[in-house]
């Protein structure tokens, strides 16, 4: 079957009544997450894993993988919409990416072009939205052709990529990166081994026979780490908001960012398929690339569409550009790619090559309707953004409690039993207190949804060798991704020995 | 303060590091038709771990004190909150879900707020039934709803 019949199968799954109404739903949550400053995508999208998994719970397995992943994508790209709005009319982005948008974004609003900057941002991520799935479904098939040749040891030294790249990026410090890669791989190794059945590191206590829950950790740190920093540091600010008068941008405007649309969605495509560079260093390069371009460069930061049409397309070209690894190859870039990894291999539906052969209603049924979702951002963004906007307003007096309800309800919905909740509890205070003393935690994660696959390979090819190591570096393709990733953690070393400053990815 | 918090950071990574190193030597160290056992990954994981605590720790000394404007921390309604989620979530069990999680919300909100008496009571009592109603009546899941001593 050809690319363009899966496709259309794809839209067969995604136009099924319950998978619009998810599609719908996960855009809705999005933007709010986004929109929210102080839930990222990251614990928007960890905290709804247990609620989506109660309620698809009644589906057939496939189907409600399906229909899963299709709202937790949408929390995604939906939060990259959203993390605009706040950045233009408040002057405080809802997440990291949108940081960026701040600078030009705050003072068109001030001169009263709220309006043209918000829409232009919508029209923006809507054209790189639609410019990165069409790549996806280009580059889906031969990627994965490619990935399936594969063997144990190439796929090691490709997750190494992964990981390497993902924490040569995650912090101000790489040592503080690594250290938590290295834990989240440990705490993998928890639990029974599935090669050989042994237990280990359990104690003998029956609780830990099944590993630890990546969702229990996940929530924990990302969720919860936030809630008690919110807790903890609360600021009363109250930033007037903007006000929106005009929503349609002019022809001028119109015309003015188109070029800045088209350069960021594919700058942002392709920072998103690296691994380990995600939205935020996207909208940082697209945004010093449209100063370098233009005639006027000074115009940059005093209200220039340009500032913002460009980062907005990017961030989001950036959140698509990451499906395409973690679909293709089962290698997730960044943090919230290894939380939706891990949502898929909950339902027992294992992200990579195969993927698109094993499960296609999964993988197209996600693709098309990222494009329907994508048009229901547009169309939500456009006339409801004084509605969004007012989220901000949510009294954090009501939402942090609640926040904390969910997660725990979250999880013992999935995990019923107490041990995991406190388990939660103490990720919780360990997130807090790691991220306030630059330790990413983005790392960790992706580490412990790596960990037993980085093993398996490691241990397959090593089974092939014979215990002999140099398979690694024998095998070409091995070797190059084995020499990229050393290169990945030793040049922005050497950038900061030379005093340098190298843009890290907050995001993770 | 945040070289402190490193260099006690370290030597707990340590301990972690060579915890597992530990723990790995007491595995099998091989399993049938493979050269490579279930202790060989945690093994040079843990030895990886030993050495960028090292580093880590090293690193304490290079830098220099930074220190930062110290911002305060609000101890008081953290540590409240805090205890609340723990008896919230070692009563949940017994007492059941409605009552603890409503009980729960209501202290955290008047902890964030002491304010709003009436909306605080009207929105825990709201999210705690509509929860329970929703996963249990509709969604057939499986919540402890009511006391051990009532059913």
């Amino acid at each position: 079957m050809s690319t363009i019949d899966y496709l259309i199968q794809g839209f067969g799954t995604a136009l099924i009544w319950y998978n619009i109404i998810f599609a719908f739903v996960g855009v809705l949550i999005g933007t709010a997450v986004g929109v929210l400053p102080g839930i990222g995508p990251m614990s928007g999208v960890a905290l709804l894993i247990p609620v989506t998994a109660s309620i698809t719970g009644g589906l057939p397995p496939e189907q409600a993988a399906t229909s899963a992943i299709i709202l937790l994508a949408g929390v995604y790209y939906g939060a990259m919409y959203g993390g605009s709005t706040t950045s233009i009319l408040l002057n405080t982005p809802g997440e990291s990416s949108s940081v960026v948008t701040t600078l030009d974004g705050y003072q068109m609003a001030k001169k009263g072009r709220a309006g043209s900057a918000l829409s232009i941002a919508a029209i923006g991520s809507f054209v790189a939205g639609i410019v990165t799935l069409a790549a996806l479904v280009l580059l889906a098939k031969p990627l994965s052709a490619v990935a399936i040749k594969f063997g144990p040891a190439e796929y090691f030294s490709l997750m190494l990529l992964g990981l390497g790249a993902v924490s040569g990026l995650a912090g101000k410090s790489v040592t503080k990166a690594l250290i938590m890669t290295v834990c989240g791989l440990l705490l993998g190794t928890i639990g029974i081994d599935s090669v050989s059945g042994i237990a280990r590191f359990t104690f003998d206590v029956p609780w830990l026979f099944q590993g630890i829950e990546f969702l229990t950790i996940a929530v924990g740190l990302f969720a919860l780490g936030e809630v008690f920093k919110t807790i903890l540091e609360i600021d009363e600010e109250n930033a007037e908001i903007a006000k929106i008068n005009n929503l349609l941008p002019s022809k001028e405007e119109l015309k003015e960012s188109a070029a800045p649309i088209v350069r960021g969605s594919l700058l942002g495509f392709f920072v998103g398929i690296l691994p380990g560079a995600g939205a935020t260093l996207a909208s940082f390069f697209s945004y010093i690339l449209e100063k370098k371009v233009s005639k006027d460069p000074s115009k940059f930061g005093t209200g220039a569409i340009a500032g913002v049409a460009a980062p907005e397309s990017a961030n989001n070209a950036a959140s698509g550009g990451a499906m395409i690894p973690l679909l293709t190859l089962g290698i997730p870039g960044s943090g919230t790619t290894a939380i939706l990894m891990g949502a898929l291999m909950m339902y027992n539906v294992q992200p990579g090559p195969l993927l698109f052969e094993d499960h296609p209603q999964v993988a197209w049924g996600l693709i098309a309707s990222m494009f329907i979702g994508n048009i229901m951002l547009l169309i939500l963004n456009l006339p409801l953004v004084k509605v969004f906007a007012k989220i901000i307003q949510t009294p954090k007096q009501f939402l942090i409690p609640i926040i904390i309800a969910i997660s725990i309800f979250g999880v013992y919905a999935v995990q019923v039993s107490t041990n995991d909740l406190l388990l939660l509890l103490i990720c919780g205070v360990l997130g807090y207190f790691l991220t306030k003393n630059d330790y990413p935690i983005a790392p960790l994660v992706l580490g412990l949804v790596l960990g037993p696959m980085v093993e398996n390979n490691f241990r397959r090819a090593l089974t092939i060798s014979n215990g002999d190591f140099s398979i690694f570096l024998t095998r070409p393709i091995s070797l190059v991704f084995i020499l990229i990733t050393l290169l990945w953690l030793v040049i922005p070393f050497m950038m900061k020995r030379r005093g340098k400053d190298v843009i890290i990815n907050l995001e993770g | 303060m945040i070289i402190q918090f490193d260099r006690i950071a370290s030597v707990l990574f340590l301990a972690v590091g060579v915890l597992f190193i530990i723990g790995s030597q007491q595995l099998g160290n091989s399993s049938y038709g493979s050269a490579v056992g279930p202790d060989i990954f945690p093994l040079i994981l843990g030895s990886i771990l030993v050495l960028l605590s090292i580093r880590l720790f090293y690193e304490t000394f290079i830098r220099k004190n930074e220190q930062g404007s110290k911002e305060k921390l609000r101890y008081k309604p953290f540590l409240i909150i805090f205890t609340a989620t723990l008896f919230y979530i070692l009563t949940m069990e017994t007492i059941g879900y409605v009552i603890t999680t409503f009980l729960f919300l209501f202290v955290c909100f008047q902890t964030m707020e002491r304010s709003k008496w009436v909306q605080s009571l009207i929105i825990s009592a709201c999210f705690s039934g509509f929860i329970y109603f929703l996963y249990v009546e509709i969604l057939k899941g499986t919540l402890p709803g009511w006391p051990v001593w009532f059913s």
